[in-house]
């Protein structure tokens, strides 16, 4: 009975391990790199050309990061996703509170708002190049332009979230219009806040490689774009895992984090 | 006297109004068209007074004659439906919308197959949510080079891009939505007498239908974006191509009109075609789907 | 009695493996049970002691190794509609029509859509929705939902209806109504039940017999038939009846012994 109890065990922790996310993840990574290998060595022509096998991107990486040119592609890419999402969410919040706490000017600008919202970053791009010709401040308007509105939208909507009973409650305290919004409208938004942070972030990634690409700025974006021109097609892979990966680390392990925390923390978001 | 008159005809102008579009939205219309009015007076302005050069900021005149300059070679309606050759605008329209008809003709079944098939099978899916995950983080955008090597520069390319934005968010939207279908109502079909099928179609389909829909949404929102960027670096059509184009000869006023032309179009086909398809949905059968 | 039983289980023992640590639970032990025609079966027993467990094993929806179950004399090997089953959540559908989702088993055993609508009509007049046809589930309160569920395994006329706690999540006014009307259906359609429950009033007001589960690995401790006429058993009178006040509290004996049994452990 025992011996069957630690067969079972074992089979369960066995299956524990193959569903569970770790070990699903490791699973996973290893088997696509194996499919990927496979059909570049035995199923593709002219591999190099089409799809390069995994060992040809490591071997490109290597070599680029010997040159230091990886590196500093990745540094660029970085700086501008930071600089230009922090400037970005800047603007943002406080554009979404004024839109939230007055009920005229929301009116009077949302419809603006929502028009230039989907006016992309990519569309504007060559509005602003005929401006600022291809240069950093090109990429960096088109970053800031993406990340701002999800942002503000977001405030916007979160500050409206807020139960009109604490405001009601704060008022019979006595308190002033400054208070109610620094104690009661901001905590009250701060769950939205966090989402549209996540929004931007991800729009702002989005934006940066599109950016460097067309303007030929160097980073990630223009890396993949040049690997195209140079017929070098490893490079081009190589930029494509980097980007998604980053994007994952930085959304799994930081954005989800941070706006899980902040829900949590300011719970009401029980709409 | 005439005074008078003219206050009771505008009396019974602002009553009528009032009524028909109801008190508050008349508010919201007038107040949101105002930015809109100062902005384009704006506009006019500098082009009367020559703040900024024409190249910069174009003359809204020109950006309406830009409109018939590019048809100018056009035979007629028919023709400019039927694409000949001298449409240059309509052309670069249909060439845009047409990609989008077409990548979500074959990316949404396609898509929603797959999903489903993924969604039902809780291992399955479980491998398969790290590959969504990647593919969609992966933005479309990125995958311009790589589909110029495999495609080459043309509609292909293009096409490329927007099936593969619209397929990887279909897919998983559908395949996180399956699996959020409650098992009770799966065994409620089965003790029916339901085959697999039957679940698929009356249980798994339409419970995801919300999530679906939401992927559909998202699809033309980073779709749309994901094909002009496309059209620019690695089309030879379509209004991305066109304002790129002109951005490189400077002939602004086709760029902004291509600009304005792109920002319709989505606005309209979201507003108009997809959040009446998620409210309808949604108020039918009382679903409460928070997209996130 | 010579007729075979509707439902026959026969040395059912059934182990399943814990969701969290994996090690193997003893659910059932030597169960044996059978259902006649026209019979209302009800099993009581504390919460954890393996009813539902056997209710999906006789549902068909999780399979068994050892012994055996037969319903009609054909063994049980996965969900059908001889077997209908009112589930304790609302498993109707929410994207279909209350007549819609009454005649969902007869759509998916492919009938004529006159023959449907005819019978969607007749179980929609016996379980009182009438005037309720086009609504969506979510315009319906709890109770009016279960009594769609109930319409819908009705209407596809099972061998055997399987019910799971099936009042457990409506408040104890729309219970007491909704016991008195499954009690009218059953007389009115003649059909086989069984029931599960963790009420021992239900049990007693509603079961031809009551079968009282031992806390896990659940077991059958006892069995008592309440003979008291189907049409007799309305809630205004059954409180001063004597038959089932004994038979209610001798079934509440019976399974506080369980419950303190395993508190004292």
């Amino acid at each position: 009975m025992t011996s069957n109890n630690n067969v079972v065990s074992f089979r369960h922790k066995l299956k524990k391990f193959t569903t569970d996310g770790a070990g699903r993840l490791i699973i996973f990574l290893i088997g696509s790199i194996i499919l990927w290998a496979f059909i570049s060595l035995f199923i593709i022509e002219r591999p190099d050309r089409y799809l390069p096998s995994p060992m040809a991107v490591i071997l490109s990486s290597l070599d680029m990061l010997y040159k230091g040119s990886l590196i500093s592609f990745y540094s660029d890419t970085l700086g501008r996703l930071v600089f230009g999402g922090i400037v970005g969410i800047l603007i943002g919040i406080p554009i979404g509170l004024a839109l939230g706490l007055n009920r005229t000017i929301a009116d009077m600008f949302y419809p603006l708002m929502n028009f230039f919202q989907s006016v992309s970053g990519i569309a504007i791009f060559p509005v602003v190049v005929i401006w600022f010709g291809n240069s950093d401040t090109t990429v960096m308007i088109v970053i800031l332009y993406t990340s701002f509105f999800p942002i503000a939208f977001n405030v916007l909507s979160g500050v409206r979230s807020v139960p009109v009973r604490y405001i009601q409650a704060a008022r019979t305290l006595g308190a002033s219009r400054l208070q109610i919004i620094r104690d009661v409208l901001l905590p009250g938004a701060m769950p939205s806040i966090a989402v549209g942070t996540r929004l931007s972030v991800g729009f702002a990634w989005r934006a940066v490689i599109a950016g460097e690409m067309l303007a030929g700025r160097p980073g990630l974006g223009n890396m993949i774009f040049s690997g195209q021109e140079l017929d070098n097609t490893a490079q081009i892979l190589l930029g494509m895992v980097m980007i998604g990966v980053t994007w994952i680390v930085l959304d799994h392990y930081l954005l989800r984090p941070l706006e899980a925390d902040t829900i949590e923390r300011w719970g009401l978001v029980q709409r | 006297m005439g005074a008078g008159a003219e206050m009771i005809t505008y009396n019974r102008l602002s009553i009528a109004l009032q009524k028909r579009f109801g008190r508050q939205r008349l508010r919201r219309m007038i107040l949101g068209s105002i930015p809109f009015i100062v902005l384009i007076f704006l506009w006019e302005l500098n082009t009367h007074f020559g703040w900024y050069d024409p190249i910069e900021i174009p003359p809204i005149s020109a950006m309406w004659e830009a409109i018939f300059w590019l048809q100018s070679d056009c035979p007629g309606f028919v023709a400019a439906i039927e694409g000949h050759n001298d449409c240059n605008l309509s052309n670069n329209i249909i060439s845009s919308i047409g990609r989008v008809i077409l990548a979500a003709a074959v990316g949404i079944p396609l898509g929603v197959a797959f999903g489903v098939l993924a969604g039902i099978n809780r291992v399955l899916s479980g491998y398969l949510e790290p590959v969504g995950i990647f593919m969609n983080s992966v933005s479309g955008i990125a995958w311009i080079p790589l589909a110029i090597v495999w495609f080459g520069v043309g509609w292909e390319t293009t096409l490329f891009i927007m099936l593969n934005t619209i397929f990887w968010l279909i897919f998983f939207n559908t395949m996180m939505g399956v699996r959020a279908v409650p098992r009770v109502l799966v065994q409620g079909v089965q003790t029916l007498g339901g085959s697999r099928w039957d679940t698929i179609r009356h249980v798994y389909i339409p419970g995801a239908l919300p999530s679906i829909i939401t992927g559909m949404r998202m699809s033309l929102g980073f779709g749309w974006r994901a094909l002009i960027a496309a059209e620019m670096i690695g089309g030879d059509s379509g209004l991305g191509f066109m304002i790129f184009v002109s951005a490189v000869e400077f002939k602004s006023e086709e760029v902004f009109l291509g600009v304005i032309l792109i920002s319709i179009i989505y606005l309209i086909s979201d507003r108009w075609l997809l959040v009446p398809l998620e409210k309808w949905t949604v108020e039918r059968w009382g679903l409460v789907w928070k997209p996130t | 009695m010579s007729v075979e039983a509707k439902l026959i289980i026969k040395d059912l023992t059934h182990y399943y493996p814990d969701e969290y640590t994996g090690e193997s639970v003893h659910a059932l032990e030597n169960i044996n049970l059978q259902v006649y025609e026209n019979e209302f079966v009800a099993i009581v027993g504390p919460s954890g002691c393996g009813k539902t467990t056997l209710l999906n094993i006789v549902a068909g929806l999780l399979p068994y190794r050892q012994g055996i179950a037969t319903v009609d004399g054909i063994d049980i090997s996965g969900p059908g509609p001889d077997r209908g089953v009112v589930f304790q959540e609302h498993a109707i559908l929410p994207w279909r029509t209350v007549s819609k989702n009454i005649g969902h088993g007869l759509e998916l055993q492919r009938l004529p859509k006159t023959e449907i609508s005819r019978r969607v009509h007749e179980y929609i007049d016996l379980v009182g929705l009438t005037g309720f046809e086009d609504r969506y589930p979510h315009e319906l309160s709890g109770g009016m939902k279960q009594r769609v569920a109930v319409a819908r395994t009705l209407c596809a006329d099972p061998v055997i209806m399987l019910m799971d706690e099936p009042f457990a999540a409506v408040d104890a006014q729309t219970r007491i109504t909704l016991q008195d009307e499954l009690n009218r259906i059953v007389m009115a359609t003649r059909k086989t039940v069984l029931f599960i429950t963790h009420s021992v009033e239900e049990a007693a007001f509603l079961g031809d017999r009551c079968i009282v589960f031992s806390r896990r690995p659940g077991q059958i401790k006892t069995e008592i038939k309440i003979q008291i006429p189907r049409e007799e058993r309305v809630w205004k009178d059954m409180s001063s009846n004597p038959i089932f006040t004994d038979a209610r509290d001798e079934i509440l004996r019976l399974v506080r012994q369980e419950v303190t049994s395993d508190d004292e452990q």
